[in-house]
């Protein structure tokens, strides 16, 4: 029996041939089809896990979709193949990351999600001049560092919170002018307070009364102190800037205590456009407005998969559409390109006109890396739907303000 | 300290300054990078909670006061960034001695003392938050400018060494806290503060220097980090992470032992890191790893990886003198 088990020369010779054999396997695979790899970067654990997972199903979806209807046509129908990173939530873990794709030699990089995940990882891509395409990140300095290589396919804080103000003006305006008093609620760290900053100065200008700004922090486990202030205060309008959990619990306890400002307007809201909010909680979720990243709900192409991300029983949320697009819009460049050639793709990119999004968008144009032709849209929960209400050229609804009931 | 003690220190620093001549790989240096940072700031730990006993929750003060001194001082004030991590290094000795002297001077000790170490960090990190000076909640971006006089490098093998000799320094130093006077009363202090007092040991200024150079250690951690990533925000800088990392690594390696930062540091960071390498693409694997890692030193090696490495029947403070 021991005989057996003791390895002899002849068995390790074997062994070692049947291992050579396997790892010399995928190198001629790749010799017979040419495939172009690209780093999908999302933070899959830790904090934002959940947003990660939508955005690397969207990626997921557009290279499936690009592979199955004949892979790259600038490259000969190259396939595209993901190599997929863990940001897990923290600026290192994206750095490492990115290090990862570069020794993997990808020919760029979509994705990173929260801003400080994506300040970091544009830095250490551009060390490589590796082509990055951020997804989300809202951070204006991602775009102003004047990194070549980055380039920001959604809108960022400026153009949001330009448009949401604007858009508030108009819905205001358009009802008779009903709300005059605001309450701020918002999230103590990046976009929280920066947002609540910036609507402390542009509100009175534009003829809004703030009676009170109320932070907190995340994750904050209990809103009821929030809402009776906001019930004392009795303000028409209330602005909250939260991540999902906190303005879920906002909603649901505001809801309870029967506080019914006139409306809830929210920027960049974790929730109040998240269909989960809206399945779990449809009579807290009624009537709730925010300005935010969104699909086109004309785009046949963006309902299409919509209903295939529904029907595996998961959330359309809009980092699916928005990484869906971003990963085309690089296959676009790839394409243009002619190549993977990282010099040639940021060349590429920074000449693209790409149309073929499902993001209400119009024509790509990159300035010092950010996309002009972004924009956000403001949504409302109507009848248990979430409801495009501005601009004009995209809505699906009209706005119901003020909120009555 | 004779020359015999530093030789361990002088191999095990000249066997890892080799490591960029054979690893070009800029992911395995870019991993060894943040491990050595992570250790860095450990050894600070150490310092106060290995040697000194006085178990501090809330180190992210000092890595945080480290982090944004570096950053400020070179982004508002245009100062050097070589001089500008020193400085902060000096400013998290300065919080360091400041915390020490009221929580140390009211005699907080053990559970209390470690709650107020992590009300420290938590007030630091609301106001860092809240301040225009800081930056807010957007943080400190340095501006990419690859100099070596600015304190940034082409080659990730640069930045390697920088953090490798600081490591390397502070070895040498705990080696000497180890050996010195110093060092005696200060686990005089560990092992029965009353009985030092009543020996004649100055409690109160053992605990001191230990927190201040403590400080200084983990605040030089913290400007590395800002130099290496460039971004600094209250929740990086002084986030609960690091406080956690930094009683992690020695926890693992080995309390009060001179490597035993370092070593824990490797073992958890390189361990994670390999299993993530091994496992491929399911997302959370290595936390596993680490957490799994956690559990198993706590259960079957409470001295530590050096803990276990120690012959039986070798007494603790032989080990350490081996």
């Amino acid at each position: 029996m021991k005989n057996i088990m003791r390895p002899t020369r002849r068995s390790i010779l074997r062994a070692g041939a049947a291992s050579a054999a396997v790892l010399a396997m995928p190198a001629y695979l790749r010799a017979q089809s040419q495939s172009v790899k690209i780093g999908i970067l999302q933070p899959v654990t830790g904090a934002l896990a959940q947003d990660g997972e939508f955005g690397r199903m969207g990626a997921e979806m557009a290279i499936k979709e690009i592979n199955d209807s004949g892979g790259l046509k600038g490259l000969g129908g190259a396939k595209l193949e993901m190599v997929f990173g863990d940001a897990r939530s923290n600026p290192e873990a994206g750095t490492q990351e990115v290090e990862k794709m570069q020794a993997d030699g990808v020919a760029a990089i979509v994705g990173g999600f929260a801003s400080p995940i994506c300040l970091a990882a544009t830095q250490a891509a551009a060390r490589y001049d590796l082509p990055y395409i951020v997804d989300v990140g809202v951070s204006d300095p991602i775009v102003q560092r004047g990194l070549k290589n980055t380039f920001r396919f959604a809108p960022g804080f400026g153009i949001v919170t330009g448009f949401a103000l604007d858009n508030l003006v108009k819905l205001n305006d358009g009802a008779g002018k009903p709300a005059k008093t605001v309450v701020l609620v918002h999230e103590d760290g990046l976009f929280g307070s920066g947002l609540a900053k910036l609507m402390q100065t542009e509100l009175p200008k534009r003829g809004f009364e703030i009676l009170e700004t109320i932070a907190h922090p995340t994750p904050a486990r209990d809103m009821s102190n929030v809402a009776l202030r906001i019930r004392s205060l009795n303000p028409d309008l209330v602005i909250p800037s939260s991540y999902y959990g906190e303005f879920v619990l906002l909603a649901r306890t505001m809801q309870q205590q029967r506080i019914r400002p006139k409306g809830v307007y929210a920027v960049l809201n974790g929730a109040a456009s998240n269909y989960r909010f809206v399945k779990e909680f449809p009579e807290a979720a009624n009537g709730i407005m925010d300005c935010n990243h969104w699909y086109d709900p004309r785009n046949p192409k963006a309902l299409e998969l919509k209903k295939q991300v529904e029907a595996q029983g998961k959330v359309f949320a809009y980092n699916v559409p928005l990484n869906y697009s971003c990963v085309k819009l690089l296959a676009d460049a790839i394409n243009r390109a002619g190549s993977a050639d990282r010099a040639k793709i940021i060349e590429a990119l920074n000449t693209s006109t790409f149309k073929d999004h499902i993001m209400p968008y119009g024509e790509t144009k990159f300035v010092n890396g950010q996309n002009m032709g972004a924009a956000p849209v403001n949504t409302q929960v109507q009848g248990n739907d979430i409801k495009v209400i501005f601009p004009d050229t995209f809505a699906d609804a009209k706005p119901q303000f003020p909120v009555t009931g | 300290m004779t020359f015999r003690d530093i030789v361990p220190i002088a191999v095990v620093i000249a066997l890892l300054a080799f490591v960029p001549a054979f690893v070009t790989a800029n992911t395995v240096l870019n991993f060894l990078v943040f491990t050595l940072i992570i250790a860095l700031a450990a050894q600070g730990w150490n310092i106060l909670g290995g040697f000194g006993g006085q178990f501090s929750f809330g180190h992210a003060a000092f890595f945080g006061t480290g982090a944004y001194a570096a950053a400020l001082l070179q982004v508002r004030f245009g100062m050097n960034p070589w001089v500008a991590f020193v400085i902060g290094a000096v400013a998290g000795a300065a919080v360091g001695w400041m915390i020490g002297y009221l929580s140390f001077r009211s005699g907080l000790r053990g559970s209390y003392f470690a709650l107020v170490t992590l009300a420290f960090a938590e007030v630091l990190r609301i106001l860092a938050n809240a301040a225009t000076f800081t930056g807010g909640a957007a943080g400190v971006l340095i501006k990419l400018d690859v100099r070596p006089d600015n304190f940034q490098f082409e080659s990730r093998g640069a930045f390697f060494w920088i953090a490798l000799a600081l490591v390397g320094a502070v070895l040498v130093l705990t080696r000497w806290i180890e050996r010195s006077r110093f060092g005696a009363q200060l686990v005089a202090v560990r092992e029965n503060e009353a009985a030092a007092k009543a020996l004649g040991v100055d409690t109160l200024r053992v605990k001191l220097g230990a927190i201040t150079a403590s400080g200084a250690v983990t605040a030089a951690a913290g400007g590395l980090y800002a130099q290496y990533f460039l971004y600094v925000d209250a929740n990086i800088a002084y986030g609960t992470w690091i406080s956690v990392e930094a009683i992690l690594a020695p926890i693992v390696g080995g309390l009060g032992t001179v490597f035993g930062p370092l070593v824990g540091a490797v073992a958890l960071h390189g361990l994670g890191e390999i299993t993530k390498l091994a496992a491929g693409s399911v997302p959370g694997i290595d936390l596993m790893v680490f957490g799994g890692l956690l559990v198993a030193a706590v259960a079957f090696a409470p001295q530590g990886i050096l803990g276990l490495l120690r012959r039986p029947g070798q007494s603790k403070g032989a080990a350490r003198h081996a």
